[in-house]
């Protein structure tokens, strides 16, 4: 039974982890002395036997700590909602499962409360105190920043304090959950990115080719999700009309050719290259028509705004 | 609680004409032997629209007001009101005061007359001439052409509506515009009627008007829709037709070279093939499209029910007239 807390610090474990649950402690003491009743919730997603024993003997002691297993690995979308759906505290509370910001910049994300609806961090070395995150990390935010007319500087880090309200608000399948800062700051609500210190023993894992197709593939449906979501003919008529604009004119280049200067068609690879742009684009095209349909038929139920406050 | 009339204005940095406007709006509604109210939907404004018109509203408990969280154009503030609005009649106007509260009696006479929708036609329109007036005017005809609803102002915001007809139209985007178009395909008995225009008086135009690539392809859907209101698989079909045959004639001209010559043209071939592809593409997306319109929750066949009426009979009780089954 959950009591009634302020504050629900949710921490999805998946693949990295600190096997032997001493982060717990440091998120205990950084959350004690914050001052608020708190929970800190630790969601298990896939079979972590050694974590959850360390765990489970540290909440004998530590009536704040909460165990919540699934029953196989989901991924950290799942925790997060599963950890989200067995939690009551209007402050939400991020927090990476491994050693990566130092637990002391909770406090500066929780105070920030007051004044935003979320809270990102931005890491930023111990050492130096330069951002951390070379080129690629750069790369990945301008691109989405470019896409979404949103700019951030660093989506990925795992300490984040949102209010209650947006998680509500905002669905958080797939990998969704990653840029949660940003769509709550499309959907009006005040968002503010905090410099925090990165943990000097944080880890960076050696990112394989599979990462960055799972982060392009990110970009990709950001764009859809942004671009789509109340125009689709917009979007789709824009890229058919330009291929079917490209196609066309090849054409009647070709079929100009042919007629007038007698330049045979039989051997030539760019009319099948033409032709099929033209049947790309209108392809592209019926396709945002149906999108489009989509939106009207369902519009009454999508609320494309949201209400703040009503006054009377 | 039942409403006779609610005025629906959307705001966006408005703080100069907010007091000016309830007051000019009030002074309509208080002549009026009606139960009224006003909503006022603050766009997201960054000044201080919101300030002082939920201060007005502590006066005034006939004035709403309703605050977005960000700016989400005018469409979406005015679908807002009218989601709120309790009124059975809904007249919606722009909050720069460039609109006169003072037309607001003659649009109810119309919609008294029978009317579904009333439109205000700024017929001595106070803007510029070469970056406002003449866009509108090529939009207007054009929309005109391809809706069939001949409207001269489809820009203008003052109008008024039976809350039971607008209420059934979807809004979104920028769809406002095409308001009365969509109506139409519901059967919705449009009048336009001319109103008053003012010269802006305090800030900039802030709703300028939009790229003709938007409203062209706006237009595309209305029309879309609009023809395929029975069904959207026949749309598709009568789309791809034309490319179907056109295969088919060129498969038969190929196939004819072959047997003549002995020669297959592969351009003529490999097109045709192309083609058909295309065809066969766009009928099976009439068919999704068919699927989408059935299951979504705005049936689009449905929407010329919304103005079904039943015809009153002399000697006869209006069955759905509940004054008339109470008397007998």
């Amino acid at each position: 039974m959950a009591q009634v807390v302020e504050l629900s610090a949710i921490v999805p474990v998946c693949d990295l982890k600190d096997e032997e649950g001493e982060l717990a402690l440091e998120y205990l003491d950084a959350l004690r002395a914050l001052g608020k009743s708190f929970e800190l919730v630790f969601v298990l997603d896939g079979e972590h036997q050694k974590l959850r024993a360390h765990l489970e003997r540290h909440a004998a002691s530590e009536p704040e700590i909460r165990i919540i297993q699934l029953t196989r690995s989901f991924g950290e979308a799942t925790a997060l909602t599963a950890g989200l759906e067995h939690t009551t505290g209007d402050i939400v509370l991020t927090l990476p499962a491994y050693d990566q910001v130092e637990s002391g910049e909770i406090r500066r994300l929780v105070d920030s409360m007051d004044k935003f609806d979320v809270a990102v961090g931005r890491r930023r070395r111990k050492d130096t105190g330069r951002y951390s995150g070379g080129i690629r990390r750069q790369l990945f935010h301008g691109l989405v920043g470019y896409v979404t007319g949103h700019r951030f500087r660093d989506l990925g880090c795992g300490m984040r304090a949102l209010r209650r309200s947006v998680t509500d608000e905002i669905p958080l399948y797939g990998d969704l959950y990653r840029f949660i800062a940003l769509l709550a700051a499309r959907r009006g609500f005040r968002v503010v990115e905090l410099d925090v210190t990165e943990s000097s023993v944080s880890h960076h894992g050696g990112k394989s080719a599979r990462v960055y197709l799972a982060r392009l593939l990110d970009i990709l449906s950001i764009v859809f999700l942004v671009r789509f979501t109340k125009k689709p003919l917009r979007f789709f008529g824009m890229v058919g009309g330009i291929l079917f604009a490209v196609g066309s004119l090849l054409v009647s280049y070709l079929v100009v050719q042919r007629l007038f200067f007698n330049v045979a068609l039989a051997d030539r690879p760019a009319l099948l290259l033409s032709s099929l742009l033209v049947v790309l684009g209108l392809q592209l095209f019926a396709l945002g028509l149906l999108g489009e349909l989509i939106i009207f038929t369902h519009a009454r139920d999508m609320k494309e705004y949201t209400i703040d406050k009503i006054v009377n | 609680m039942a409403m006779d009339l609610s005025v629906v204005v959307p705001l966006f940095n408005e703080e100069d004409s907010v007091g000016a406007l309830y007051e000019s709006i009030r002074s309509v509604i208080d002549d009026l032997e009606m139960e009224a109210e006003m909503i006022f939907v603050d766009d997201g404004s960054s000044d201080l629209t919101y300030t002082r018109a939920s201060q007005i509203a502590e006066r005034d408990r006939r004035l709403r007001v309703v605050k977005f969280r960000r700016n989400y154009g005018q469409t979406a503030a005015m679908a807002a009101g009218i989601d709120l609005a309790a009124g059975e009649i809904i007249v919606t106007m722009d909050g720069d005061l460039q609109n006169d509260p003072r037309d607001i009696p003659k649009l109810l006479e119309k919609i008294d007359e029978g009317f579904d929708i009333v439109v205000g036609w700024r017929f001595n329109r106070q803007d510029k001439l070469v970056s406002r007036k003449i866009p509108s005017l090529i939009a207007n005809w054009i929309i005109g052409k391809v809706t069939g609803v001949p409207i001269k102002d489809n820009g203008c915001s003052l109008k008024a509506y039976r809350a039971d007809v607008i209420k059934h139209v979807p809004l979104y985007s920028d769809m406002h515009r095409f308001i009365p178009a969509m109506a139409s395909i519901a059967g919705a008995r449009i009048a336009e009627i001319k109103v008053r225009h003012h010269a802006r008086k305090f800030g900039e135009s802030k709703y300028g008007l939009s790229r003709v690539y938007k409203v062209l392809l706006d237009l595309l859907t209305i029309k879309m829709i609009a023809t395929f209101s029975t069904r959207p698989l026949k749309w598709f079909a009568m789309l791809s037709a034309p490319f179907l045959l056109l295969s088919t004639v060129m498969v038969a001209w190929a196939l004819a070279d072959l047997i003549t010559d002995g020669d297959l043209s592969l351009p003529i071939a490999g097109t045709a093939v192309l083609l058909g592809a295309l065809g066969v593409f766009l009928l099976f997306s009439g068919g999704l499209a068919e699927l989408i319109s059935s299951t979504g929750t705005f049936e689009v066949d449905r929407m010329p029910l919304l103005t079904a009426q039943e015809v009153a009979l002399p000697g006869r009780n209006h069955p759905m007239d509940n004054d008339a089954v109470e008397d007998t």
